[in-house]
């Protein structure tokens, strides 16, 4: 199970990098929605029980366990109760991943409406803040003004 | 005072954002309600402020380790006390200089939220919430960003936006490896764990590495060396009032993380010289970058930016010395840092309203006409640079005397170095600015001079400045009560045992080494709420007293009265409430991860 | 998407998709399910009446700006959160009741940490559903522009070519 969480968690970081160093933002934000994925993925993977380096003699069967209630499980019906904190983390990161997910979606939509391009150069080409250049070239907007 | 009431740091802001949401078109009524809020967070941490008491409260009772802990203790706390004052200010400086559609496109909730997100990420305890902190902080602050929607702000939002999602990505895998590693993600417990580890010299694999995927996370947002290049171009885009805010506390934010996680849980046994070298190395790389930086770029914005750099590069400084006097002076700093960057930045708005630029070249002779505002950008910018009568002095001064009493020669004189060179920068920003020639306008230029000057900067940018200098000059000239918060926070944070003291309960009864066969538990709200129901956690703990030992909370063993039998009160009127611990037969059993046989 | 075939299946599914994340939304207490998802579930409900019947159903169905949805469940959650601080509890400390009586002889395991969940349930609606419709409001021009002009712009591209079609791709993520 490890292998095949390690294998998704792979994948998915792998083809975000990819899209993440694209020049297309569109790209990049999937990109950045994987990792997204990628990272829950791996919280999922590392959940359990800690594994302590004093911890020798582990056994896959607990390794699992909930960590207050550790092997001593004070109940057999609790006995397959996993570590149920993870699941909030990772519950935690996709309420975010998505607000993230709506804001940077029409983050997309504004900009393609103001400057007409989602491609990464040509965003580029807009100056910084004004500088000698812009101020001889257009009218210069007072502080605090939206340019 | 009841250390639940800590929470409100973090609440007044969020309800102030919550009241402004629907109000959004009434602007009055916004800056009003976030002006409030704002003074009365400055107003409720200063008051809570003091040397030696840690304020902590637990999220829900839920005991340390297993829920969230808020610490309010001398670190946190002057943070957000200065953090209240700065967004005060700049609140009160954009009433004046946002223009309305900007203002009414949601800047007051987002500013609230943002300080809300802000003040938790000082206050929490616990590594996963102070994720969600700067979650919260970041989302209102992407908001921020782009308000207003200038062309040139969107496209260099994407830097800051990208990069600070791809940080949270790696948060949240460096947040499971701890988990993973350690079995907890309180900090307190994580100390706790850590120094018992780095002890017996058995500190898990992997464990250096997962301290420096949280380094790259915060340092990210502190602008250190390697990753401060988005700096510089993102926050000048915005509005001046956004820009001062962003540069004043967003920073500070990752730089606190650092000071307070590094030295309470991470700076320990063989991770600690390696993680000491990389700070030591970003933070010397940081104060050369950021001081050339400073001297190199043409605008004033820029610029100022620049100095935003040097500043965390002094405080990571002090931080990767980790001496207690160290740590102080970069607690010290961080704290009038936010300050004065911010009076910087609003300086610098009324200062382009006169000049009708920001390009430092075009030259300004500010002095002939504008004396006033002169004097009060001379003191923020010698604030900056750190010269002895103001507040930036002492900081710096203790930073450096620690790092030369331990050995830190080399780098010590590069700090000192960056300090001079700073003085540099500031002269040059003043002397083209204020003493420089006439600007020479071209007749393109005229009209939209004579509309900027006919432009009054309204009252509330000079008076958010010198609020701002005020409480900047006050720390400089009456230091004592400064001084002693952030050496009690230096003497805190070189000595984890006081933390995890505070936070996890001073008592730590013997634990039994065979765990105890616990009773029978029926359910999670079964267990009877004991003594610990009614102090979970004292509501002074002083950390001096503490001595450093594992501190693990076992709730009194209680009168395992009959879980079985929950209580079912006659009357819901009657009903108390419960403090959700653990079940107590649970809790009283000792941590599976250090006593698993 | 306005087929006689959705509409109907759709005056089937909104209601069935309500209860049920009414369900997932109440045992999310102890099991899996809460507020978010419930959330979730009921904004899927509202899109999908949105999808079937229009851009303008919707507004009957919500007749205001869904961020008083986001105003009012945040209003909620404070108020559940804040009130311990009243009794000098810490923050969001639940108030438990085993056994509280609804009625029908029926006793139910109770906490106060209910209406928490249902102001976050308020906030997800609000914040999806206004996400949703603003998004494809963008769409939705964008997609007419294009139809006009013959132009279409970069991210447009798959939505233009049929424009009664322009919001499946902002709903159709959440299903």
């Amino acid at each position: 199970m490890t292998f095949v969480m390690a294998v998704c968690v792979a994948a998915c970081v792998g083809v975000s990098v990819y899209l993440l160093l694209g020049r297309d933002l569109k790209g990049v934000a999937m990109g950045v929605f994987l990792l997204g994925h990628g990272a829950n993925l791996s919280i999922m993977a590392m959940s359990g029980s800690p594994v302590l380096p004093h911890d020798k003699g582990l056994s896959p069967s607990n390794l699992k366990a909930a960590p207050v209630l550790g092997k001593h499980v004070p109940d057999p019906a609790l006995a397959g109760m996993v570590d149920p904190l993870p699941q909030a983390l990772v519950l935690t990161a996709i309420v975010i991943g998505f607000a993230v997910m709506g804001f940077l979606l029409t983050l997309l939509i504004i900009t393609n409406r103001s400057t007409g391009t989602l491609v990464v150069d040509r965003l580029a080409d807009e100056p910084v803040c004004t500088t000698r250049t812009d101020t001889r070239s257009e009218p210069f907007q007072p502080a605090g003004a939206l340019s | 005072m009841n250390p639940s009431f800590v929470i409100l740091l973090v609440i007044i802001p969020a309800l102030a954002g919550l009241a402004c949401v629907p109000l959004v078109n009434r602007l009055g009524v916004c800056r009003i309600i976030g002006a409030l809020g704002f003074a009365l967070n400055l107003v409720l941490a200063l008051s809570l402020l003091s040397p030696d008491r840690a304020l902590v409260t637990q999220l829900g009772g839920w005991a340390a380790p297993y829920g969230i802990s808020l610490v309010f203790d001398a670190m946190s706390g002057v943070m957000v006390a200065a953090a209240s004052l700065v967004a005060l200010a700049c609140l009160v400086h954009a009433a004046g200089s946002l223009p309305d559609p900007a203002e009414r496109r949601y800047f007051h909730p987002l500013v609230n939220f943002m300080m809300a997100g802000v003040n938790l990420s000082f206050l929490t305890g616990d590594l996963f919430n102070l994720f969600v902190a700067f979650e919260v902080m970041l989302m209102a602050s992407y908001g921020l960003l782009v308000l207003g929607r200038g062309k040139a702000q969107l496209a260099q939002a994407y830097k800051y936006v990208l990069l600070n999602l791809v940080a949270s990505a790696v948060f949240v895998i460096a947040a499971g490896m701890v988990y993973g590693l350690l079995g907890t993600l309180n900090l307190a417990d994580m100390a706790r764990i850590t120094a018992e580890l780095a002890a017996r010299d058995a500190l898990p694999a992997g464990f250096t590495a997962v301290a420096v995927l949280l380094l790259f996370v915060f340092t990210l947002k502190a602008g250190v060396f390697p990753l401060w290049f988005w700096l510089p171009d993102t926050y000048p885009t915005c509005p001046i009032a956004i820009t001062a805010l962003f540069g004043g506390v967003l920073t500070k934010v990752g730089g606190y993380a650092v000071a307070r996680l590094f030295p309470l849980v991470f700076l320990v046994g063989d991770a600690g010289p390696v993680l000491q070298q990389i700070i030591l190395v970003g933070a010397v790389l940081t104060m050369a970058v950021g001081v050339f930086g400073a001297l190199a770029f043409r605008t004033l914005r820029r610029s100022l930016a620049m100095f935003i750099i040097i500043g965390v590069g002094y405080a990571l400084f002090g931080v990767a010395v980790a001496q207690p006097g160290a740590i102080a002076g970069s607690v010290f700093y961080m704290a009038q840092s936010m300050v004065v960057m911010a009076a910087a930045f609003l300086a610098c708005g009324l200062i382009e309203t006169h000049l009708t630029t920001d390009d430092l070249r075009d030259g300004g002779a500010l002095q002939k006409t504008h004396p006033w505002l002169g004097v009060l950008f001379l003191v923020v910018l010698l604030s900056i640079a750190g010269l002895p009568p103001t507040s930036g002095f002492y900081g710096k001064f203790a930073i450096i005397r620690d790092a030369l009493g331990a050995g830190f020669t080399w780098t010590a004189t590069v700090a000192i170095l960056a300090g001079a060179l700073s003085i540099l920068a500031v002269l040059r920003i003043w002397c083209s600015t204020f003493w420089g020639p006439e600007p020479a306008v071209l007749p393109r230029d005229a009209d939209a001079r004579a509309a900027a000057l006919a432009r009054v900067p309204s009252a509330s940018g000079y008076a958010a400045l010198v609020l701002l200098i005020t409480a900047s000059l006050g720390l400089g000239f009456l230091p004592q009560g400064m001084v002693s918060l952030a050496q009690s926070a230096g003497r805190q944070a070189t000595t984890p045992g006081a933390y995890v003291a505070a936070v996890m309960g001073p008592v730590a009864p013997a634990v039994p080494a065979v765990p105890v066969k616990p009773a029978k538990a029926t359910g999670t709200h079964a267990a009877p709420a004991d003594a610990s129901h009614d102090a979970p956690q004292p509501p002074k703990a002083h950390l001096e007293t503490h001595p450093k030992r594992p501190a693990r909370t076992a709730p009194t063993p209680a009168p395992a009265a009959d879980p079985a039998a929950p209580t079912v009160p006659a009357s819901p009127a009657a009903e108390e409430f419960h403090v959700r611990l653990p079940a107590t037969p649970l809790a009283a059993a000792p941590h599976p991860a250090e006593h698993r046989p | 998407m306005t087929s006689p075939l959705f509409k109907t299946a759709a005056r089937l599914i909104v209601p069935l998709t309500l209860l049920f994340a009414a369900y997932i939304a109440l045992r999310g207490h102890n099991s899996p399910g809460g507020g978010f998802i419930g959330g979730l579930m009921v904004s899927v409900a509202l899109i999908l009446y949105r999808l079937a019947h229009g851009r303008h159903a919707i507004l009957r169905l919500l007749p205001f700006h869904p961020r008083v949805l986001v105003a009012l469940g945040l209003g909620i959650a404070y108020a559940t959160a804040l009130i311990p601080l009243l009794f000098g509890r810490p923050l969001l400390t639940s108030l438990v009741i085993d056994g509280f009586y609804i009625g029908l002889g029926q006793r139910v395991h109770f906490a106060s940490a209910l209406f928490f969940d249902v102001g976050v349930l308020l906030v997800v609606v609000g914040v999806t559903v206004g996400m949703i419709q603003r998004l494809s409001e963008e769409v939705d021009a964008q997609a007419l522009r294009g139809r006009k002009t013959g132009a279409s712009a970069a991210l447009a591209d798959e939505s233009a070519s049929s424009p009664a079609a322009a919001p499946a791709p902002a709903g159709g993520d959440f299903k």
